[in-house]
């Protein structure tokens, strides 16, 4: 995920323009092998044992590495080997920019330390995202009020990162959140939590980005806006939410109660009194935004 | 095939969710798939059908899939009720249990899940 917050920080020093930052993005996904991929190709497991992996990644939040050791199929240290021959995807992006002559090598070192110092990022583990680490980039990026994020927040906001990831695909580009105190709509949905953490989430999409987005999370081609595409985009936001749900409860013992996601029918959204967000995250299929309404968050 | 004819009823507001289940277990041969989109017309149609087995999603509008769980047990003490969720959290799993569910699976379904409730209950027919 580092290569997104690095995007992200590409586009504020004005180093690359959205759309340079958006081919990139794809170009880099396309060429990114997954720890699946080089366990099958070392030999450490089968295609059937990769598959049950990435199915029990849809019901845990963990990374496929972890699974993997605790489901048996990997030791420790094969999976340091495995991520040791898989390329950083923040550099995967640096390549790519070079290649494309954006940048040259002397650049994306100054870059690269640019980025350490401004994340305080002492030891830039290349190989290995640590969850603190991640964490500690989703705390800078959501500096979205006065007040510092709580532990809650950052992880339903990294929760969410992984998620589009998971189950969208890595080729998004982050575009930093700003307040929010009105939205006009195109295709919205959204889904309340509530509980010590609540929070009204509500994801927006244009009608065609709706459809490429349904057909990434259910791995089926869908041709037309219709129930299933809107029904895909529901269940998105439920999953997210229901697994944020077994987090809580199992860091927090926090039991949140969900609510069935509704689709908002007001062509302009308007929030007052509450804290609210926007979030866009632009795939090369279209810009979903995402808006968070807090209410409580202690 | 092992389900053909058997009744089965879906109650889930997702038509994607619903699309899915009933992909996976028409692989066990051709049941008569019974549908319903909030709690309240699962109990309905619970009460008309009389269906072999229920795959109920918990947070639904209208009714939720526990208190619907509850009403078709005291119809049907021997209903056998599957929950499946996107929240699979303990206090989810335990309640859902109490209610009288006797599975419990967590969402996004796969096969896997599925085989061992349907061969579960009706392999060898």
């Amino acid at each position: 995920m580092y290569a997104q917050f690095f995007g992200n920080f590409l586009l504020s020093r004005n180093v690359v323009t959205r759309k340079q930052l958006i081919d990139i993005m794809q170009k880099k996904a396309d060429t990114k092998v997954k720890l699946g991929t080089l366990a099958i190709h070392a030999g450490y497991m089968t295609a059937s044992e990769v598959d049950r992996i990435y199915i029990l990644q849809t019901h845990q939040d963990k990374r496929f590495g972890e699974l993997a050791i605790s489901e048996g199929y990997l030791t420790e240290e094969q999976v340091t080997n495995l991520l040791l021959e898989q390329e950083p995807d923040f550099l995967l992006l640096g390549q790519a920019l070079i290649e494309e002559g954006i940048i040259d090598n002397q650049q994306l070192q100054d870059l690269i330390i640019a980025y350490q110092s401004d994340n305080e990022l002492d030891e830039f583990t290349y190989s290995s995202e640590t969850q603190d680490a991640i964490h500690h980039m989703v705390e800078n990026f959501f500096v979205l009020a006065e007040r510092s994020l709580s532990p809650y927040e950052i992880s339903f906001f990294h929760l969410l990162l992984n998620n589009l990831i998971r189950f969208i695909g890595d080729d998004f580009t982050l575009v930093s959140p700003s307040d929010c105190k009105e939205y006009p709509t195109n295709y919205c949905i959204s889904q309340k939590l509530n509980g010590t953490f609540s929070v009204r989430t509500y994801m927006d999409i244009p009608e065609e980005a709706c459809v490429a987005f349904a057909s990434r999370y259910v791995g089926e081609e869908f041709t037309e806006f219709d129930e299933y595409v809107t029904s895909s985009l529901e269940d998105f936001l439920n999953l997210h939410n229901g697994v944020f749900s077994v987090n809580m409860s199992n860091e927090y013992s926090m039991e949140l109660e969900l609510e069935a996601p509704v689709v908002e029918d007001k062509d302009l959204l308007t929030f007052n009194g509450t804290e609210c967000y926007l979030l866009p995250i632009v795939y090369p299929f279209g810009t979903v935004h995402f808006i968070f309404e807090i209410y409580k968050s202690e | 095939m092992m389900l053909n004819d058997v009744k089965i009823l879906i109650g889930d507001d997702s038509i994607l969710a619903r699309k899915q289940l009933k992909d996976i277990i028409s692989t066990y041969g051709n049941p008569v798939f019974i549908e319903a989109s909030n709690g309240q017309d699962t109990i309905d149609q619970y009460k008309k059908e009389s269906p072999a087995l229920v795959f109920l999603d918990i947070v639904m509008p209208v009714k939720d899939g526990n208190v619907a769980i509850r009403e078709i047990m005291e119809y049907d003490k021997d209903a056998d009720i599957i929950v499946v969720s996107s929240v699979g959290t303990q206090s989810q799993l335990k309640a859902a249990i109490e209610a009288g569910a006797r599975d419990f699976i967590q969402k996004p379904l796969n096969a896997e899940q599925i085989h061992h409730i349907i061969t579960s209950r009706f392999e060898g027919r």
